[in-house]
């Protein structure tokens, strides 16, 4: 198999006092769509607020130019894109190193500070700037709404809030909001020299900054590179709020991904020769013979999609996290494995793949013949769809869909809870505490060790390894609960520290 | 605050506040119209836990100390009166504790109750301590000197605590509080306050009835007051109180505004401008409470809604209550992804009707026909029409009865079954 060309990225920067939180599901969108992304903590960040009273615009600057830097040259194309004050970075980033190897992103950009829910005093803060030792020392707090308009979503960033949990500061130093103003007025000087094609998109309801910082930059960008969408449902933190799907869109359209998905996959252009395609569709087909379902998400993306027709235990469209489920009930019901395929038929991405799907049982044996559809993209499967001739055949086979079963739901929910806790820890666990988490987490997630023992050389994943192949044998449900009693230790540990 | 700047802040504002007092004495009585100094002790101790009072006791006391012998008394008076200062602000500050305790936030009546009963009981202590020291030292006008101790303390106490206590708790924030526009519209709201009743107290006693706007802007100021403590809240109503009541009870003891020359109500004219001051003081904190407390309950209220549209979402379930007397339903859920509509679509049971298939619509509008009855509770099976086609759903519904057994309401729940 030849290789395959180095895939585009993207470089995401957070907003001030946030974390990679403020950019919602992006990472994830983006990995789906094939771009590897990278990302940074900003200097003071990550840690406590009052670390923030330090720092001066200069380090953030100094950080995103240096990572940038870094990764330039490992990829044919690199977009920047930023939150709030990341964006304000990642155009004075693109104006600094001239960028021109992909595009620009700029999401909710503060370029003016005058939002509809900033405080009466907003402008008086330069006065406040010159009393010595006063920016240091006092506090602007982050209060309602918070930058979210949907109540539920706001309500559980208000309960992070008061757990004390460690995604947004609760309140930044004087100090940084001077350092932010220097870098509005960088922004505001730069702005015209910016020339790689920009987006910006920008909530018309934002309480921290109007549309008036959204018009300031594509007027000064000029409407051939900058175009920009405005959101009509959504507060500032746009890509958690009610237009996240928007922004994300708009942003996988801008960058030229693609979006997960056979029709996307026909309508894009697969980033993959034909010789590829076929190598990646024969390690897939040669999982699935074996009837190792599981092992098709080492070549997939994170959300791979699996789609299973009729009215039995293994129906259902099984996306992500729930796809580890499916494919630990398919290899137990009967063996199930598919088999006897038959010649492939590409269209760009897409490949047809006639085969049958086998099982038996004490009393029964099922052969169900049909086709299977893949669509890949950059070399990763994006989603699979099974088609049965005779679906009835399988539906008598695997029987019923199993009632829904409240404690497997509960614990589930559990487990995804406890995996967003986990993330929040203030204080990190000892190395022992985080190879068990890191241990229960895949046994959970992914079933038992697979792929190679890392080489000595290797320490961590090598340790990561040998902890999870001590799970090896443990069931789902347990890994679940081991893990979520671990997690609500630790939390517990914190809150009694 | 450290301990230390917090005695030499408050020792500091005492002298202030109590040079500013001087200025309002009554220039041909030589009493003290207003007594601020105190209020900005009592206000620190409104917003501190007891265990951190003592710095602020220390400063009174410094304050107190210090500020004797510059009007006047001798050293032992001086260290008496400095005393007595620690004695009534503990008093009043613990009587505020004890009825709304610390921090207190201005969300409730309750806690303006504290504020007042504060202010009273720091006067009425300093009152009765100063009256029986005259009275036992012989002095001629020891009621006087109670009767004035105890309404300049305790209209000082108003203006000043409340004041002090709302902008100690003042956090500067990046976003939320008061906006721009609120800001504003309070500004205009506080100027016409202050400029209505600048030229109320600025009428001479001759020409009030004939040349003077005066008179006619009596009631005026309160209404623009009102809009101020609407608009700007806690803060903003303490702070155009304070200077809304400093104007009224300088030109009253210069001679001028509607209190001069008449008896009054309380017979004395300086005692009518004192007494106007703490109506406004009252009359802002009020308000200005009562709107916080409104939000707050809206906000709680809002909570509550979250909470439950939430816990129904995750459960993919659809209530309802309907009123057949007047035929109202009232819907909450995600009515989207069951019908394609959204709930306040849904507001007739004749639009609940249009959703259910063809094949139930009679059977369905029977079953509620007979829950209007009175019957009892009833769970049924029928199929709605969505999105994407017709899904079966169990509606399980109970109803809700007065007093007297009449059926009030039915409520249900409703959610997709399998086919």
């Amino acid at each position: 198999m030849s290789a395959i060309a180095a895939p585009d990225a993207a470089f995401l920067i957070h907003g001030l006092g946030g974390t990679q939180y403020d950019l919602g599901s992006m990472h994830k969108r983006l990995k789906n769509a094939g771009l590897v992304t990278y990302s940074l903590t900003l200097p003071g960040h990550g840690t406590k607020p009052e670390d923030l009273a330090t720092v001066a615009m200069e380090d953030w600057v100094d950080a995103v130019v240096s990572k940038y830097r870094e990764i330039r040259d490992q990829h044919p194309v690199l977009h920047l894109m930023g939150m709030c004050m990341g964006s304000l970075l990642a155009a004075v980033l693109a104006e600094r190193e001239h960028h021109a190897k992909g595009n620009l992103i700029m999401l909710a950009a503060p370029v003016y500070i005058d939002g509809w829910a900033t405080p009466w005093y907003r402008s008086l803060r330069p006065l406040l700037y010159v009393m010595p030792g006063l920016p240091q020392r006092m506090k602007i707090e982050e209060e309602d709404p918070f930058g979210i308009k949907n109540e539920q979503l706001r309500a559980i960033v208000k309960a992070k809030f008061e757990r004390g949990e460690n995604f947004h500061y609760r309140w930044v130093p004087l100090e940084c909001l001077r350092q932010v103003d220097r870098l509005r007025a960088m922004v505001m000087k730069a702005a015209s020299k910016i020339r790689c094609p920009t987006l910006i998109v920008h909530a018309r309801e934002d309480e921290l900054t109007s549309l008036r910082s959204a018009h300031f930059m594509v007027e000064s960008i000029g409407g051939a590179r900058a175009r920009m969408v405005i959101l009509e449902d959504s507060y500032h933190m746009i890509c958690v709020d009610n237009d996240r799907e928007i922004v994300a869109k708009n942003v996988l359209e801008f960058v030229g991904a693609a979006l997960p998905g056979a029709g996307s996959a026909l309508a894009n252009e697969p980033r993959m020769s034909a010789q590829e395609l076929t190598a990646a569709l024969n390690a897939v087909l040669a999982k699935l013979d074996t009837g190792d379902l599981g092992g098709l998400r080492e070549l997939a993306i994170p959300d791979l999609s699996w789609v299973q027709p009729g009215v039995n235990a293994l129906s259902g469209v099984h996306v992500g996290k729930s796809f580890a489920g499916f494919a630990s009930r398919f290899s137990a019901l009967g063996n199930a494995r598919f088999t006897a395929f038959g010649t492939p038929v590409f269209n760009r991405g897409v490949v047809l793949v006639p085969t049958q799907l086998v099982a038996s049982n004490d009393s029964a044996r099922l052969e169900s013949p049909g086709a299977l559809l893949f669509a890949f993209y950059a070399g990763k499967l994006l989603e699979a769809r099974w088609f049965a001739d005779q679906v009835e055949l399988e539906d008598a086979f695997f029987g019923k869909p199993p009632a829904p079963d409240s404690t497997a739901v509960a614990l589930d929910a559990a487990f995804v809870a406890a995996a967003v806790e986990a993330k929040t820890l203030t204080r990190a666990p000892d190395n022992a505490t985080l190879l068990e988490l890191y241990a229960l987490y895949k046994q959970a997630d992914a079933g038992d060790v697979r792929g190679d023992r890392p080489s000595v050389l290797d320490v961590v994943g090598r340790a990561k390894y040998d902890a999870w192949a001590q799970r090896k044998g443990v069931s789902r449900d347990e890994a679940m609960r081991s893990y979520v009693a671990l997690v609500e230790k630790l939390k517990a540990q914190e809150v009694t520290a | 605050m450290g301990k230390v700047q917090t005695i030499v802040v408050v020792a500091l504002a005492y002298l202030a506040l109590g040079a500013l007092s001087a200025y309002f004495a009554y220039s041909n009585e030589g009493a003290w119209g207003v007594w601020l100094a105190s209020g900005f002790g009592l206000g620190l101790l409104f917003v501190r836990e007891r265990s951190d009072w003592m710095p602020v006791l220390a400063g009174a006391f410094l304050g107190a100390i210090i500020f004797e012998p510059l009007v006047g008394s001798s050293a032992f008076d001086s260290l008496v009166y400095a005393v007595i200062e620690v004695a009534v602000t503990f008093a009043g500050g613990a009587i505020a504790a004890q009825l709304s305790p610390p921090p207190i936030r201005f969300m409730s009546p309750k806690d303006v109750g504290a504020i007042v009963a504060g202010a009273f009981v720091l006067a009425l202590t300093g009152a009765v301590i100063v009256g029986l020291w005259d009275d036992l030292s012989g002095k001629p006008e020891a009621w006087r000197t109670f009767r004035v101790w105890l309404v300049g303390n305790f209209v000082g106490m108003l203006l000043v605590a409340p004041f002090v206590a709302s902008w100690a708790q003042l956090r500067l924030k990046r976003s939320g509080g008061l906006t721009m526009s609120s800001f504003a519209g309070g500004a205009v709201a506080c100027a016409l306050f202050l400029i209505c009743l600048y030229e109320l107290f600025s009428a001479s006693p001759a020409g009030r009835f004939l040349h003077s706007l005066g008179v006619g802007l009596t009631y005026l100021p309160f209404v623009f007051f009102v809009l101020v403590a609407l608009l700007w809240g806690t803060r903003g109503a303490t702070l155009a109180a304070l200077i809304g009541a400093l104007i009224a009870i300088s030109q009253t003891v210069r001679g001028l505004g509607p209190f001069v020359g008449g008896d009054g109500i309380f017979g004395d004219t300086a005692l009518n401008a004192q007494g106007y001051a703490a109506a406004l003081a009252m009359t802002g904190l009020l308000v200005a409470t009562l709107v916080e407390a409104q939000r707050v309950a809206a906000a709680r209220a809002r909570e509550w809604k979250t909470r439950f549209e939430a816990a129904i979402g995750a459960h993919g379930l659809i209530a309802y209550e309907w009123a057949p007397d007047s035929g109202n339903l009232v819907v909450t859920g995600d009515t989207m992804h069951l019908v394609g509509l959204p709930a306040q679509k849904l507001s007739t049971l004749a639009d609940w009707l249009a959703c259910v298939a063809p094949q139930d619509r009679d059977s369905v509008a029977a079953r509620f026909g007979q829950r209007s009855a009175g019957g009892a509770a009833d769970t049924v099976r029928y199929a709605m029409l969505g999105p994407s086609g017709a899904r079966p759903v169990v509606d399980e519904a109970r109803a809700i009865h007065d007093h007297d057994g009449e059926l009030h309401r039915i409520v249900g729940i409703v959610r997709t079954a399998a086919a």
